[in-house]
């Protein structure tokens, strides 16, 4: 019993609560907010460390005995998601203080944003698909309102689709849910690999394995689910895009690895045969979709199809390498891509319709060096030059392939990488080296700067000294290979 | 009684996923909910017809009679009925506002984001 895990999952939904309390002081609501997001991430780093002392930490709630009641298990692979997606909501949080939107003076902004953090680290958490289930929705429902009073007006449109279409994501998974409790007659994730492993295999449950993985690729938007998020995640506010698109994308991804190492073990090999081609054609689509769009946001959230597909292409090969560089890909791409979006935010709300079409940003940035150095060194990170962390990344993952011998995709992988480093030098070098024209007018200050130049620092940080979070993903992919530890901590004996 | 069960859920499915493909908000939504129901159904299903009674028990903690119900289908699709209705609530605000800003609840209509 680890306090420290229902801490990561509560503090958010009681600052959420509070908020909603003291809803007529705006600045009292956002200190508390700051102050529950930073507390969130702090409680995800004990767990993180506990886990790397003792094993998996687990905790019972109301103290029902396992397969009974709900549980929050936080093994390796868990905790090191939670301390990735705390640390990107709080630096949301972070800069939400300082963004001048509209929407962020709205009194429900605050407790919404934390019921999305709280949705997501309660999904990373929960060892029961059904709370599982729960969490995800909390998430999704928040953020569909977060969208739908965005600044910008079109945001609206996309809620009401990203809506729909989670809600059929949504009936992907209950009826997956439906089906392995009709098969095993246990919600928990640990009994029903148990059960799984222990060879009855029957056919509603591979029925169930289908629809759970439809409702998980729908989540991280990959390849035949993917239409909906470019809409969804350019039209959100900077400070809830910037989580949109790098940490809530990561859940499904995350119930992908539990999916194939956890549950459906011997059907993985199946799994991992699709997730590659999915990877591939989604890497194809993103950094092709970015390179021909409109607008510098919209242009981060193609990449993040691409950066996915890096993901997934990572977790098909398997190999324990290969995995190990998907999750070191996974925890950096978060933070790049969240610190981007900053720095694009705080550009975009120079400009006097708060826009970021590219024909009308072009010159925005002239004058503003610090800021283009954070783009350059952020765009740098995406596209995987050293010494930033993409670099890291890149070649944990090419490491993995080599190793896992899929020299076709590897050889289509790093050449689409490269048209990584061709849209971001060209965007950065459109918003920052261009003479502006002599009719676009600027406004003297932008949102602050601090959230993305933590978030950049991180990066630099984790690129160059790389070893510890290497040999952390190393360790989460050992334990992952091993079940029954798991399972072990969960139900006991 | 289980075939018919079978049948009636999987007519509301079909029912539920057309109504989605409609242009028609109004209609989208009612879709939406009627797939929720269906899914509830198939919940339901799972459990429901094993057991002769309600999973009570006695001061002695002991159930009486003879095969009782699962309870856990029923938690289940109470807390799927809270979620789904918190959704419908609010995707017929999102329509109400969509509404009054576009001047229509057609989805032909309601297209201003360029790809």
């Amino acid at each position: 019993m680890n306090i420290l895990v229902l801490g990561t999952v509560f503090l958010p939904l009681l600052g959420a609560a509070l908020g909603l309390l003291m809803a007529r002081n705006l600045k009292l609501q956002h200190g508390l907010g700051l102050a529950t997001g930073t507390g969130a991430w702090l409680c995800s780093i004990g767990v993180l460390i506990a886990n790397l002392e003792s094993g998996p930490q687990v905790y019972r709630l109301g103290g029902w005995p396992t397969p009974f009641g709900i549980v929050l298990v936080a093994d390796l692979l868990s905790a090191v998601f939670a301390v990735m997606s705390t640390t990107v909501v709080a630096a949301g949080i972070l800069y939400a203080l300082g963004c001048k939107d509209k929407v962020v003076s709205v009194p429900t902004f605050m407790p919404l944003f934390l019921c999305m953090g709280a949705g997501l680290n309660g999904a990373l958490y929960t060892g029961d698909i059904f709370t599982m289930f729960v969490f995800i929705e909390l998430m999704v429902i928040a953020s569909v309102i977060l969208v739908a009073i965005s600044d910008n007006r079109l945001g609206l449109e996309a809620a009401i689709k990203y809506l729909l279409i989670s809600s059929m994501g949504t009936l992907f998974l209950l009826v997956g849910i439906g089906a392995l409790y009709a098969t095993f007659g246990t919600l928990n994730m640990a009994d029903i690999g148990r059960l799984l492993a222990s060879g009855e295999r029957p056919l509603l449950a591979q029925a169930a394995a289908v629809m759970l993985m439809c409702a998980f690729l729908l989540k991280s938007a990959v390849f035949p689910f993917h239409f909906w998020q470019p809409d969804f995640h350019t039209t959100a506010p900077t400070p809830v895009h910037s989580v949109l698109s790098s940490v809530v994308v990561k859940v499904g991804i995350y119930g992908l690895i539990r999916l194939i190492t956890l549950m459906f073990t011997a059907e993985a090999p199946l799994i991992q045969n699709l997730l590659v081609i999915l990877g591939v054609i989604g890497i194809f689509f993103g950094s092709l979709g970015a390179l021909r769009t409109y607008d510098a946001k919209r242009l981060l959230a193609y990449s993040t199809f691409g950066q996915i597909g890096f993901i997934l292409v990572g977790i098909g090969w398997g190999t324990p390498l290969a995995l190990a560089g998907a999750l070191v890909y996974a925890v950096n791409h978060s933070f790049i891509k969240s610190a981007l979006l900053m720095i694009t935010g705080a550009i975009s709300s120079r400009t006097i319709g708060k826009t970021s079409r590219l024909s009308e940003i072009g010159g925005i940035g002239q004058k503003l060096v610090y800021t283009s150095g954070l783009y350059f060194l952020g765009g740098m990170a995406l596209a995987g030059v050293p010494p930033m962390n993409g670099f890291i990344s890149k070649v944990a993952l090419i490491q993995g392939g080599i190793g896992a011998e899929g020299w076709l995709v590897l050889g289509l992988a790093v050449g689409a990488g490269m048209i990584t480093l061709l849209y971001m030098m060209r965007t950065w070098q459109l918003i920052f080296q261009q003479e502006p024209d002599e009719y676009t007018k600027t406004k003297p200050t932008g949102d602050s700067q601090l959230a993305p130049s933590l978030l950049i620092a991180l990066c630099i940080g984790l690129g160059l000294f790389a070893t510890p979070l290497i040999d952390l993903a190393s360790r989460v992919v050992t334990q992952l290979g091993e079940p029954q530890i798991y399972i072990r901590a969960v139900l006991g004996g | 009684m289980n075939v018919l069960f079978a049948l009636a859920t999987g007519a509301m499915f079909a029912m539920g996923v057309f109504q989605l493909l409609r242009r028609d908000l109004i209609k989208v939504a009612m879709g939406f909910y009627i797939l929720f129901t269906a899914i509830n159904f198939l919940l339901l299903a799972v459990g429901a017809f094993e057991g002769e009674h309600a999973a009570y028990v006695n001061a002695a903690n002991q159930v009486e009679g003879g095969q009782p119900s699962d309870p856990l289908v029923q938690a289940l699709i109470l807390t799927a009925i809270v979620i789904s209705f918190g959704s419908y609530a609010l995707l017929t605000a999102l329509i109400v506002v969509a509404s009054r800003r576009f001047r229509t609840v057609n989805t032909d209509g309601i297209d201003r984001l360029q790809r």
